[in-house]
């Protein structure tokens, strides 16, 4: 009895602490900000684009604008959008006069694409692709491309610089059967790790550049690096330029006697990508999706973090409120006043002002805390 | 020669509740990360054994092997039984917070719960049992069953607290920093509102994603308990702090409608009359010592509609 009232005595001297289940955090001493660069790889075989699922995973639309590529039938829940395929066509392209099928959507899907991706002069008019990205030097331009736009759900905030890989089929036959990759070509983003361009009004971009990867002749017209589209690294986007299937006396880069230009249609006469000429969006996506040997890339994801410092002072959080705590009202972990005492932490929340609970984390195993012990417990928070 | 242990500090990830998540989607200020709290949700201290034949640092081994669940995203399930600073570390006792049945008024239903009659029918008169109602048996009230719709009559929830411990004399002052004068009541907001035992609402904190309405209580619910006596009113046996009593209101879906009970309950029989009845509880947590108790409370609507 004694006890209890020394117990009341020492109260009156200690102030209990006003909130004393909550500890504030200095924003200035307690909160740090970080950021991390995640990066995941994603390969992608040809055969999911082309094959593995008899065309299950390809979506048509009956807009005719673009095609949808899923890691799955598309009509399973289970299937994820992985990219979508389509062409384009400038008004300035040599074949554009002499295109007879779907002209305006065409035409329409490049100046989309260029508006976006490469913004407009200082006239306001739609800029074409430009090869090697040097808008002011003029030079070459890619008026004949395929679109290649990756899902979000794979570039996340965006593809890592220099780990762009596409090979591509070039054999001139049309074969379903494996043909098609007996030449192979290899397009990378060749200087993206160390040099990339930034005048596009979405982000940074960097040049594609075939090299010949497979085959037993000389597959390209030269042993070089050409520069056969741009890839977009924050949209996602890759341009690829017509001229990886044409040979070049057609202007392609693939070399004349060996490879001759890609037949991309069998039931058409069509070499490289006049097939541009005569056939709709999705006929030419489903010739180049033929084509596609592999994919692969890494993404990035950008994590932003609070880390609070959770600083647990000796004299601090050594009671606790847990119903089996007391066996009637005396604490269980102490035998007489002069003990000290003992509890568990086994979880962190997190609280605004209004001691509402927003976020919460867990120890892996229960730790301990007496007062003779101090820790800081950091709970990260990303978003 | 070892390497000295580098482990440093402990990281832990966070996973947002889903408070949380809806704080943050409404991008008003609200959330804002100012103070932590901790927790010890899974540990079982009856495990702490302080007589074990090995010595003290065998005491708590069990309790130090206890498994720990993943964080949850439900703010309500979440950080439960928190820690407590105390500027003494010689204390023994602790206050808790005791359902007080010892008055006729304030006992439970004998089926084990509080009743909550949820509509006039439910609830009956006096003068006039019918069939269906439950609130009287043969024109006394019957106790354990709150008229949940028109707060009348004296039968409430009473909670009693103090140092739950013969040891100590209740006529020992209990020291002001550990006597309760304000209580936090949770409620399922579909189900029921917090009222005084005079039949006035009391108004909520605020509700939150799981419809849990949180209602801060002190004057009006909660008087300083005066009796010192060892008297068989009194469910706290060493020093008293405060009492709070409240009653349940229905909210109006019960009132009006099954559909709850379809969706949340089921049937039973009550006082001999066939119900419909959702069970559910009523958390009380003390402000200052955190103490709760879940109070067991059973909705209940006679089959007449």
């Amino acid at each position: 009895m004694s006890q209890f009232v020394s117990q009341n005595q020492q109260f009156h001297r200690e102030k209990i602490m006003a909130e004393s289940f909550y500890k504030s955090l200095d924003i200035g001493k307690d909160v740090a900000n970080t950021r991390t660069l995640l990066h995941e790889a994603i390969p992608l075989t040809g055969t999911i684009v082309s094959g593995t699922y008899s065309d299950n995973n390809i979506k048509n639309y009956a807009h005719g604008m673009f095609q949808s590529v899923y890691d799955y039938p598309y009509l399973s829940s289970s299937a994820n959008h992985i990219f979508d395929l389509t062409v384009g066509v400038s008004a300035q392209s040599g074949l554009y006069s002499s295109v007879t099928s779907q002209k305006s959507k065409k035409l329409n899907i490049y100046n989309q694409m260029a508006q976006v991706l490469a913004g407009y002069d200082h006239t306001g008019s739609i800029q074409r692709f430009d090869q090697d990205g040097n808008i002011l030097a003029g030079g070459a331009k890619l008026d004949n491309v395929f679109f290649m736009n990756f899902s979000r759900l794979l570039i996340k905030d965006e593809i890592k610089k220099g780990t762009f890989e596409l090979e591509l089929g070039v054999n001139s036959d049309y074969d379903q059967a494996g043909v098609v990759f007996t030449r192979r070509i290899k397009l990378t983003d060749l200087s993206g790790s160390n040099g990339y361009l930034v005048n596009s009004p979405v982000g940074e971009y960097g040049v594609l550049y075939a090299t010949q990867s497979f085959g037993t002749n000389a597959v390209l017209a030269a042993n070089q690096y050409y520069a056969v589209g741009l890839l977009f690294y924050q949209a996602g986007v890759a341009v690829i330029s017509g001229s990886v299937f044409h040979d070049a006396a057609k202007g392609g880069i693939l070399h004349t006697t060996n490879t001759d230009s890609t037949r991309l249609l069998s039931t058409s006469g069509y070499h490289g990508l006049d097939i541009v000429t005569g056939s709709t969006n999705e006929v030419i996506a489903d010739s180049l999706r033929n084509r596609i040997y592999n994919v692969q890339f890494n993404n990035t994801v950008e994590l932003n973090s609070s880390v609070y410092f959770c600083r647990i002072n000796h004299n601090e959080y050594n009671y606790s409120t847990n119903p089996t705590y007391l066996s009637g009202s005396k604490i269980r972990v102490k035998t007489q006043s002069s003990d000290l005492p003992v509890s568990y932490i086994t979880s962190v929340g997190l609280y605004n002002d209004n001691n509402e609970l927003l976020a919460t984390a867990k120890l892996s195993e229960p730790l301990k805390k007496s007062s003779d012990t101090e820790f800081t417990i950091r709970v990260r928070l990303d978003y | 020669m070892g390497f000295l242990d580098n482990s440093g500090d402990i990281i832990l990830d966070a996973v947002l509740t889903d408070h949380g998540r809806k704080l943050l989607a409404k991008g008003d200020g609200s959330f804002q990360i100012s103070k932590f709290a901790l927790a010890d949700d899974e540990i079982n201290y009856t495990l702490y054994n302080a007589t074990h034949a090995s010595g003290s640092a065998y005491y708590d081994v069990e309790i130090l092997q206890t498994p720990v669940l993943e964080a949850f995203t439900d703010n309500a399930g979440s950080v439960k039984s928190k820690l407590i600073s105390y500027g003494s570390m010689n204390l023994l006792y602790l206050p808790v917070v005791k359902i007080n049945q010892l008055n006729s008024s304030t006992k439970m239903h004998t089926s084990g719960a509080f009743i909550v009659a949820v509509d006039a029918e439910t609830e009956g008169t006096a003068d006039n049992v019918t069939t269906y109602s439950v609130g009287y048996n043969a024109g006394q009230p019957v106790p354990g069953v709150i008229f949940g719709s028109s707060l009348a009559g004296d039968n409430r929830i009473r909670l009693d607290q103090g140092v739950d411990s013969s040891e100590i004399s209740p006529k020992e002052r209990l020291d002001p920093d550990l006597i309760e004068d304000s209580y936090i009541i949770q409620i399922d907001n579909r189900l029921g509102k917090i009222a005084t035992i005079n039949g006035d609402m009391v108004p909520e904190d605020y509700i939150d994603d799981d419809n849990i309405a949180y209602y801060t209580v002190d004057v009006g619910l909660v008087s300083q308990i005066t009796d010192e006596s060892a008297g068989l009113s009194e469910a706290i046996a060493g020093p008293r702090g405060t009492r709070l009593e409240f009653k349940i209101a229905a909210s109006i879906d019960l009132n009006t409608s099954t559909f709850l009970f379809s969706q949340l309950g089921g049937t039973s029989t009550l006082e001999g009359k066939a119900v419909k009845h959702i069970d559910s509880i009523v958390r009380v947590t003390g402000m200052k010592t955190g103490y709760s108790v879940d109070v067991p409370v059973r909705f209940a609507k006679s089959t007449i509609s």
